[in-house]
């Protein structure tokens, strides 16, 4: 819990997010997009409060291209929810933080 | 130090844009104003509910009227969009979108909130799958590939320029270009294939997008559609400032009783800042803001 919101790359995507002993939320972003700004404060605020159920990552598609390649993501801010190395579900855009909690609690 | 330096810069010229201008102005700050007026949601009103004026009130001559308030005090206006912003060294650098760069100790946010989905047939479900919101986020994704974008205003049209450093083709759809003209000459020149005088009726995919119906009949095979409308908006040129945004609804910007900013020297007033939707609330807003952009302006300008 607090523990901030985890950066991972198409090197440690596997490890981290499909191995993962708990479901994982992936933010994919870059730095030279707003709404990805906009969303970023967001994903912490959930951290904070799921972060021990819950694994928050992020993963910069500009530095990592494989892994959004692999899960034929066209538009960032792009959310996905993990499990058991799984497709859970996915949200485009900066979306509200109640509809993202829903995603979040559908892991719980 | 740049030549023409000014104290506070305002994106907008609805009512809290015009009223910060008029009271950093009558304070003696360097102000210049950006936005076009029939932008504003004001503009097409008629008002009923303000304060002190017992007419009903047309939306036009209320902005008309401001703008000339606010220039008698010498305040400068510019009616262009901008369409990046950036905060470097506790200064402010505006580009519009002919091209033009000015420079401001102070910012101040208050373009409104506009629009931005199509709502035509096919467009929620593919969004994210060849469906976007944001030029600038998501023209990477589509290197080599066929796009549309579709709004009449300088978003898409700096869009469509944007995408043709990555895609195959770019169509721009539009009902009618509202655009100045040296931006409109850029385009001329460009490869961007204007469709002119319709409108997307259908967004049309299986998993992902592959045609685009337009109203005229015609069918665009592409890969992927921007869609632009107006010009930009908050979460394009604010977030890109290190802007907050409010956590419930991701849209709108926040700030404290000053109208500040987590950004020094930045602020927001008006409809950007959350409802309700009033010209009361933006107009009290726009004033607060003017004359702190000011205070703030001045310390900046003897540091």
């Amino acid at each position: 819990m607090g523990q901030g919101v985890l950066d991972v790359d198409d090197n440690s995507f596997e490890s981290e997010i499909l191995k993962a002993d708990k479901p994982a939320l992936v933010d994919f972003w870059a730095p030279w997009c707003g709404p990805c700004k906009a969303i970023a404060p967001v994903m912490k605020e959930l951290e904070e409060a799921y972060g021990d159920s819950i694994v928050f990552a992020r993963c910069n598609v500009d530095n990592s291209p494989n892994t959004p390649t692999q899960y034929s993501i066209r538009a960032i801010p792009t959310l996905i929810l993990f499990q058991d190395g799984k497709v859970v579900d996915q949200i485009v855009g900066a979306v509200p933080k109640s509809h993202l909690e829903g995603l979040v609690k559908k892991a719980l | 130090m740049p030549k023409d330096l000014y104290d506070v810069a305002i994106i907008g010229c609805g009512p809290g844009g015009l009223q910060a201008a008029i009271h950093s102005a009558s304070k003696k700050a360097k102000v210049i104003v950006f936005g076009k007026p029939r932008n504003s949601s004001l503009y097409k009103a008629h008002i009923a509910n303000f304060c002190c004026s017992e007419k009903l009130i047309s939306g036009k001559e209320m902005l008309e009227a401001g703008r000339k308030q606010a220039e008698s005090f010498d305040a400068v206006f510019l009616e262009e969009d901008i369409i990046e912003t950036k905060n470097e060294n506790k200064l402010f650098s505006l580009f519009t979108e002919s091209g033009e760069t000015f420079t401001s100790r102070t910012l101040i946010l208050s373009m409104g909130v506009a629009r931005k989905k199509l709502r035509v047939k096919g467009e929620k479900r593919l969004v994210g799958r060849g469906v976007s919101y944001c030029v600038d986020c998501d023209a990477n994704f589509y290197r080599g590939l066929d796009v549309a974008v579709v709004g009449n205003e300088s978003a898409a049209t700096t869009g469509a320029v944007t995408l043709l450093s990555y895609a195959k083709t770019v169509y721009l759809i539009c009902r009618k270009l509202m655009i100045t003209d040296t931006l409109y000459e850029q385009l001329r020149n460009s490869q961007v294939k204007v469709i002119q005088d319709t409108w997307v009726k259908e967004i049309i995919g299986t998993n992902d997008v592959e045609e685009v119906l337009l109203k005229n009949g015609e069918t665009l095979k592409v890969n992927g559609i921007f869609v632009e409308l107006g010009a930009k908006g908050a979460l394009e040129l604010a977030a890109n400032l290190g802007a907050i945004f409010d956590a419930e609804t991701v849209s709108f910007i926040e700030t404290n009783r000053k109208q500040e900013t987590n950004i020094p020297g930045l602020y927001a007033a008006g409809d950007i800042t959350g409802q309700p939707w009033q010209i009361a609330k933006a107009v009290g807003e726009g004033c607060v803001a003017g004359i702190e952009a000011t205070e703030y302006a001045k310390k900046l300008a003897k540091s």
